[in-house]
Order: C-alpha cells, then structure tokens, then sequence
C-alpha cells in the first residue's frame, strides 16, 4: 500500500500541469517547425524558379535561422554563433514579450485581451511625445527615458481601462469594444501627429516617421550588450521585459491580488461569493494589461534606432497582435512567455534570412511563417489532449460519451479512495 | 421461474486503472418489475449502467436479453435492444422545442423532410395515455425541470423502448412531481415494460419498488424483495453500517438575535412587476435552526443573494448582530459573522479549477495566517487545508493539492461544510446542504449543523427535502411565491400540511 502511494506520487509529479504544458509547447513548436519546413520543400517542387537543392537550403534556415552567417565565397550558408542575428532577435523579442505578458494576464483574469495593438499604438504615441518635447538641455536624458516609459505604461493602462469599464460595468464583451478602440487609437495617433512638430523633417523623404528619439539624445542603455551581439540593435530593453515577465509572473502565482485575479478568471460567481470585488478586478486586470502593451511599445521606440510611422490609420501594428500567439504559445505562463516571444522574433529573423539568401520571396516567407505560428498556437489542444489521453485509450465512439466516461469515473475512484 | 427475466448482467466486472468500479455484480431484471438499484455515490451503479448502456464494455461478465447472450458496444446497440435511458443530468437541446428534441435521432422523413405532423399525433397520444403533460411547441429552456423530465421520459416512449432507466430521477422533483412520476412508473409496469430506477433515497424505493438490488463500493451486496425489508435494513445494506435514521438533538437553547430581516422585498430579474421576495420578516436567533421550506423557485435564491449581498435588496432591512448590513459589501457581511454554504458548489461554492487547497481558503486567503504584505503563504494555507481536510473527513486523490474538480461531488460539498463551518461566523446560512448526496454523507452533515447550533450559532436552513426540514428544525418557516406563508413548530405540523403552506393553497383558503 505504501509502496503503491508512493508510486503514484511519482508519477503524479510528472503528469503535473506545468510539466505537461511544457510538453505541450515544445510539441507544437516542433510541429510548427517541420510543417513550415515541409511547406517550404513543397514549394521547391512546385516553383520552377526554386530549385530542391535551394529547398533544402530553406530548411536549414528555418531550423537554424539565427545561427545564420550569410553565403560564403563559395557560394553555401554557413552557419554559427551570430552576433547580429541573436542580438536583433533579442531586440525584436523586447516589444511582442510585453505584448505577450499584457495577453497572458488578461487571459488568467478570464479576458481576452484582444485590444494590445491599440493599447500599444497609445503607448507609442505617449512615448515619442514625452521623449521628444521633453529637452534635453534642461533634463538628463536618464530622467526623460523613465518618464517616457512610464507615460507609455500609463497611456496603455489606460487604453485598457476603457473595455474593461465597459466590460464590468455595462456588461459588453471585452473582444467587441477592444476591437473599436483598437481602430479608434489608430486613427487618433494619426491625427495627433499630423501636423505635429514631431515629424521627422529633417531627413529627407522622412516626413511620414516621427523622428527617432536619439535626436533628442534619449536611447536605451545598451549595458554592454551591443559587445556581446556586435552590430545589432540590441540594448537593456530585453532585460527590463524580461523582469517584467518575473514581475508578473510573482503577481499572478504569489500574491492575493494573482489569487484574487484568478479566482474572478475561473468563475467570477465564487468570486463574488468570496467577497472579491470582480468589477474592480476586471478593470485593473485591464490597466495592468494595458500597461504592458504600452510598456511594450515604449521600450521599442526609446531604442533611438527605431522609427515610427505615423499613418497608422490603415493598419495595427502587428507588435500587439502578435502579442496573442505568444500568449497561447507559452500556455499564458509569463516565464513562458519570455521564450515564446523569442520563438517568434527568432522565426521572423529566419523568415529575412530566407528572403535575402534563398530565392523565397517576402510573401512565401510570410506564408511559411504564419503556417508555424499557427501550428504552434496549438500547444492548447496539444496539453488538453494529454489530460485524456488515458480515456482515448479506451475503444470510444465519441467526445460526449468520452465525457460521460471521465466524470463517471472520476466519481467511482474518489468513492473508493 | 429462471426464465422470465427480461435482462440479465451476469457476474460484471469493470476496472478502471487502479480501480475495480464493478467486482462481479450481477443485476437481473424480471419483466414488468420496478427493479431499485441502491447504492451511494460512487458505489457503482453509474458505471453498471453504463455497461448496460453500451458506454464501457466490461472485462468480465455477459448480459443477457430473454436468456440471450447479447453484446452491447455502444448506446445505438442499447436502444435496439429496448433500452432507454432518462439521464441524471438530462440530454437535452435548450434551443430546440420539445417535440424536436423527442424525435431526434428517431426523425420519421419524407425525402429528407421532417415529417413532424404524424410524429406529434404519435406523441400526443403517448402523452395522453400516461398523462405525460408537455407542451410540445415550446421551447426546453422554457419549461420547467419536471416537464424537461417528462420529455425525456416520451423520448423512450417514443422509441419503444422496453427497459426503462431512471438515473436519479427525483433529485430535481418536487413533492408532488415525485409522487406523479412513481404513478406513471406504476402504470408503466402495469402495461409489461421493465423499469430500473436508480436512487438513493430509501422512501422512493419503498413506496414503488419489488425488488431491490444494493452495491456498495463496486461489490454486489443482494437483491432482496421490498416487501421483505425495511429501510433500516436497506440503509445498513447499503452504507455497511447502522445508521441513524432521524437526527437526535436536545432542545434548543436560544439566546440572542443574530440575523433581523424586516420587510425586505427582493426584485425579480425576469419580471418587474412581481418581487421574487416580497416583505418578509422574520428573525434568527443564537442556538437555533430555522428552516425556510418551500418549492423550488419560490424566492428562497433570491431571498439568500440578498442576505449575503450577491444582489441587493429593493426595500426593507437586514441586519446582523444589531448591525444594519442592508447595503454592506459581501466581504464585510462575511467577516461580520455569515457563513454561507450555497444552493450550487459548482457555480459559487468553488473555484474548480483552483486547487483544493486555495479553495479552503476562498473567503480568508487575505487574512494575515494566509499572507504577509500581500504576498501569499503556501506553506500556512497548505498547513491548514491539511487539518481541515482531516477533520472534515474530505477524500481526494492527490490531498490539498487535488484540482477540485476532480474530486466527488460528495467531498466538494464536504469542503465547502468545513470551510464554512471553520470561519466561525455567529450565523451559518446553510442552502441545501446535502443535495445529491448519499445517506451516510447527509447523516455526518447532519450532526455538524446540530453540533454548531448547540454551540450557539444562529442556523438558516434553506432546503427542498421536507424530511430534512423536519429533522433539524427548530421553526420552520414556508415560503410560498416570495411571500411567508407561514411559521411552524415542527413538533406540531406535519408533511402534508407544510406541503399544502407550499403550493400555497392554504393562504388563498384563508384569503378566501
């Protein structure tokens, strides 16, 4: 009997829900991978002008994208530690775990934060402005970095606030309304800064960006980085998202807030009924959520290095978006996160390496990329598939009855425990 | 003799990893009998039925029809074979009318076309023979629990079926409904069809049964008459012990008034013109148990959100402890001194998906034991799962850390007893505390709400069961329409008149 209690504690350690999501993500993104690889030989086959050798190339880069070196002399990829690419995967990874973090919170509080890219826009517009009209002259650089970033931050927490008002208080999903807003932010931006003397007129041609915030001396500490990841972008950002990732992750499984936000994310009724304010919760998960986005968006535009363009009427920055797949990848586990939104910032610099060194053009690169994310938003299905796995061993016909069977036998082995 | 039974499951064993749910069970059905199958929760009978019902197919055993051995691998095999089922948690579809739902998966077409007009004749007929009332052209999610029961139960008719099983089918009854539904199951058996009824409750089972078949823990333990037995030997049979049958508590000793409702009216959410809890008054004072009786659905929901502020109240007072609490958040009237057991653990009594642990500390895990600077202390709430888990008798497969959803509805509701019972507020608002659970489980809830009433806690019972009114009660009030019909003396009423206060003929005798 003791034996047999042991044993099975044993074994519960290892079904235990984080191992298997683990399991779960590595799986997809695995699956993710050889499908984009696989999509890229057939396209070898198919496209007269792409050759199988050139397909077999392709893959290589899509396993191995940021270990890439460029063509040798002789004509093959060679492949290695890559300053540049490791550091601007670093740097493009910076802005989506924000975004990523900003989803997953939302996510644990039972909402579907579906509104980062307007959350992210408002923080990049906070930013810029606050970086820019702040002058230098009068103020250490050092001081107008932190305030921008934290205007971004509060910008976006705002932006979030507002579905989650709408949310708690009027009852209207929170997709719908972050949708509008959404639109509404894009829109907004480029009638703030249109016309605004933070256009960038000094360079020519450069009138549709507002000007990089190093012209005001403002960037990000680089901390020594750039000598590790020589000539890339990279700089401090990715150290302050990742503790934002810690942060958060402390927050959600450590503190009564994170028990409270999660009791109102499972089943907000017992949330009330244990006396938790729900509607008060709702609209600081908003805020916090709201605020990682801007956040996000504030520690890509204060690199120095990055411009913005402003017309963002027709279209979302896809930093926000983006911000869902890393979500669903990482399970919304913050820690999670961290690789995921390397993950993806390590496909879309595998997706350059194959538009510059392969004959794939930028439309099958994003193809293949999209296949891959898409496959690997699958770690969901992947994990609730290992929870049944041991009913799927039974001979069943179908999912009702596969139900009925667990919570049947849930019941009789409680009863005889 | 041996050849008149109609169904036979010979020697079933059916084991789940680690588990043996059925260990050589044996059930045989005689035709036109209504055959109880007994059993607490988990000893079983759902997993034999499932057998039956072609949803397992066991390691061990044959069944027979008429004497022949038969195979049933899924449920299609089963309704070919004459048997139908009316589930505990019924299979219907909310959006579709009644009739829809009765033809489904049976439609008679006429290319490709539903040919619902002979369909409702059939159906019609059906339900005049039994006196099976539904009202065909609604839809499920407008009708009550009982009619959703009585389309369930035209669904076998209509296919003919033979052998009828009844999972539980008076948990979710009224009174009066249980007693139509054993007619019907009466005259079913009259006509030559097979009836096994499922249940727990031993009264149901004397009034209607010729047989009874008992398990206990997935062990065959008899199949004996009803005629031959009483309930006691039934209980004992099935629990494996003696049980008490009526609760045994001294007189009360009332002190002071914990909780004062005066005038309070409750809006209703479906109909503004009618309060679903409309100027009642009344009182609960220290070391007493005071029952709100009635059908489902007459305001004791809504009379309970507005006692413990899950919805607020349209006019009147409340207050506890001489505090008025009419406006006060839920939080303060929970640390002022309620305890609240509620009506549904699935919808408020539990996170389910939270571990057991952090649901023993649902309402106090911001207590200064539970957290220090707003940071959680695990290693404290475990501690304290663990002792409450202990005392409370609360079984799981993995202990404080068990994902509560996994765990039996009978251990789910024992936690949230403990739970509640361990705040050790002055008044315990206790909302069907022993719905769906087995004798043995309601006994030990039982003591524990007599045990805090001798303590001195004010207890408010809500609760559909008139036995279990009975048996706690120290007043009994009965609700009728959100109006107070009536205050009682359990000492001095009786069932049948308590029932007459609750279907509210007495009141309009009196208007009259």
């Amino acid at each position: 009997m003791q034996n047999k209690k042991l044993f099975s504690k044993g074994r519960n350690l290892l079904q235990k829900d984080s191992a298997k999501s683990l399991l779960a993500s590595l799986l997809s993104v695995l699956i993710g991978i050889f499908a984009g690889a696989l999509l890229v030989l057939i396209i070898a086959v198919f496209d007269k002008d792409i050759t199988i050798g050139h397909g077999f190339e392709a893959v290589k880069l899509i396993f191995f994208g940021v270990l890439s070196k460029g063509r040798a002399e002789s004509g093959e990829i060679l492949f290695g530690f890559s300053g540049v690419n490791i550091g601007n995967m670093l740097f493009r990874a910076t802005p989506i775990i924000m975004t990523g973090l900003s989803v997953s919170f939302a996510f644990k509080s039972g909402l579907f934060n579906i509104g980062a890219p307007g959350q992210y826009l408002i923080g990049t517009a906070a930013t810029l402005i606050t970086a820019l009209s702040i002058p230098s002259t009068l103020v250490p650089p050092v001081i107008i970095w932190i305030l921008a970033f934290l205007s971004g931050m509060l910008f976006g927490a705002l932006w979030g606030v507002i579905p989650g008002v709408f949310r708690a208080y009027l009852g209207i999903n929170e997709v719908l309304s972050s949708i509008m807003t959404n639109w509404i932010a894009a829109n907004l931006v480029t009638w703030v800064f249109e016309n605004s003397p933070f256009r960038n007129g000094a360079e020519s041609g450069k009138v549709g960006y507002i000007m990089k915030t190093s012209a005001n001396s403002v960037t990000t500490a680089k901390l020594g980085l750039d000598r590790i990841f020589e000539g890339s972008q990279v700089n401090a950002g990715i150290i302050v998202s990742c503790l934002a990732a810690v942060v958060i992750y402390v927050i959600i499984s450590k503190t009564t807030l994170g028990f409270e936000l999660k009791a109102c994310g499972n089943n907000r009724l017992a949330a009330e009924y244990a006396g938790i304010k729900g509607k008060n919760r709702i609209v600081l998960a908003m805020a916090v959520a709201g605020g990682l986005a801007g956040g996000g968006a504030a520690l890509y535009y204060l690199s120095g290095n990055t411009e913005f363009f402003w017309s963002t009427y027709q279209s979302l920055p896809t930093e926000g978006f983006n911000g869902i797949p890393v979500a669903l990848l990482a399970l919304s586990n913050p820690l999670g996160v961290i690789f995921s939104g390397c993950f993806m910032s390590a496909l879309s610099i595998a997706g350059q390496q194959l538009k510059n060194f392969t004959a794939y053009n930028e439309n099958i690169t994003s193809i293949v990329i999209a296949v891959i994310v898409y496959l690997s938003a699958f770690s969901l299905i992947l994990r609730n598939l290992f929870s049944k796995r041991k009913l799927r061993q039974e001979k069943s016909t179908s999912f009702p009855v596969n139900l009925a069977k667990r919570e049947i036998e849930a019941e009789e082995r409680q009863a005889q425990e | 003799m041996d050849n008149d039974y109609i169904i036979e499951m010979l020697n079933i064993t059916k084991e789940f990893p680690g588990i043996k749910a059925n260990d050589n069970v044996t059930l045989r059905l005689r035709k036109g009998e209504i055959h109880a199958l007994l059993g607490e929760n988990g000893a079983g009978k759902s997993t034999l039925m499932s057998v039956l019902f072609g949803l397992y197919e066991p390691e061990k055993g044959e069944i027979r029809k008429n004497g022949k051995t038969v195979r049933i691998k899924n449920p299609n095999d089963a309704t070919k074979l004459g048997i139908g089922m009316v589930h505990q948690h019924f299979k219907l579809i909310d959006v579709f009318t009644v009739l829809d739902n009765i033809i489904l998966g049976a439609e008679t077409t006429a290319f490709g076309f539903l040919k619902r007009k002979e369909a409702k004749e059939k159906i019609l007929s059906l339900s005049e023979k039994y006196g099976l009332k539904v009202a065909l052209d609604d839809r499920v999610e407008n009708i009550s629990v009982g009619m959703q029961q009585r389309t369930e139960i035209l669904k076998m008719l209509y296919r003919e079926n033979e052998i009828l099983i009844f999972d539980e089918p008076t948990a979710v009854l009224t009174h009066g409904e249980t007693l139509e539904l054993m007619n019907t199951m009466r005259s079913f058996a009259a006509e030559g069809k097979t009836i096994l009824f499922i249940t727990h409750k031993l009264d149901e089972i004397m009034a209607v049964s010729s047989r009874v078949t008992v398990m206990r823990k997935g062990k065959y333990i008899g199949t004996v008459n009803t005629k031959d037995v009483d309930k006691h030997i039934l209980s004992e049979m099935m629990v494996g012990r003696p049980v008490q049958m009526t609760v045994n508590k001294s007189e009360a000793k009332v002190g002071k008034t914990v909780l004062e409702v005066s005038n309070l009216t409750v809006a209703s959410e479906l109909n503004k013109n009618k309060p679903s809890v409309n100027n009642v008054s009344f009182s609960v004072k220290e070391g007493e148990i005071v029952s709100i009786a009635g059908i489902d659905g007459n305001g004791q929901t809504e009379l309970v959100y507005a006692l413990t502020g899950l919805t607020g109240a349209k006019s009147g007072k409340i207050s506890l402890l001489g505090e008025d609490i009419t406006h006060a958040s839920v939080r303060h009237r929970n640390e002022l001194g309620i305890a609240h057991i509620p009506e549904d653990r699935h919808k408020h009594g539990l996170v389910l998906d939270f571990t057991l642990q952090d649901n023993c500390v649902l309402l106090t895990y911001f207590k200064n034991e539970f957290q220090g600077k707003g940071f959680i202390k695990k290693e404290s709430i475990r501690e304290y799962a663990e002792s409450l888990i202990e005392r409370y008798d609360v079984r799981s497969g993995e202990g404080a850390s068990t994902i509560t959803r996994s765990m039996s509805g009978g251990n789910q509701q024992k936690a949230i007893i403990g739970r509640e019972i361990d705040r050790d507020k002055a008044l315990i608002i206790a909302v069907q505390p022993t719905r769906g659970l087995d004798v043995g489980a309601i006994e030990n809830i039982h003591s524990a709400l007599i045990k805090e009433r001798d303590k001195g806690k004010a207890i408010l019972l809500v609760s559909l069961e008139l036995d279990e009114v009975m048996n706690l009660s120290d007043r009994i009030l009965v609700i009728h329409e959100g109006v107070i019909g009536g205050e009682f003396d359990p000492k001095k009423t009786t069932v049948a008149e308590l029932g007459l206060y609750m279907a509210g003929e007495k009141e309009k005798r009196n208007a009259e």
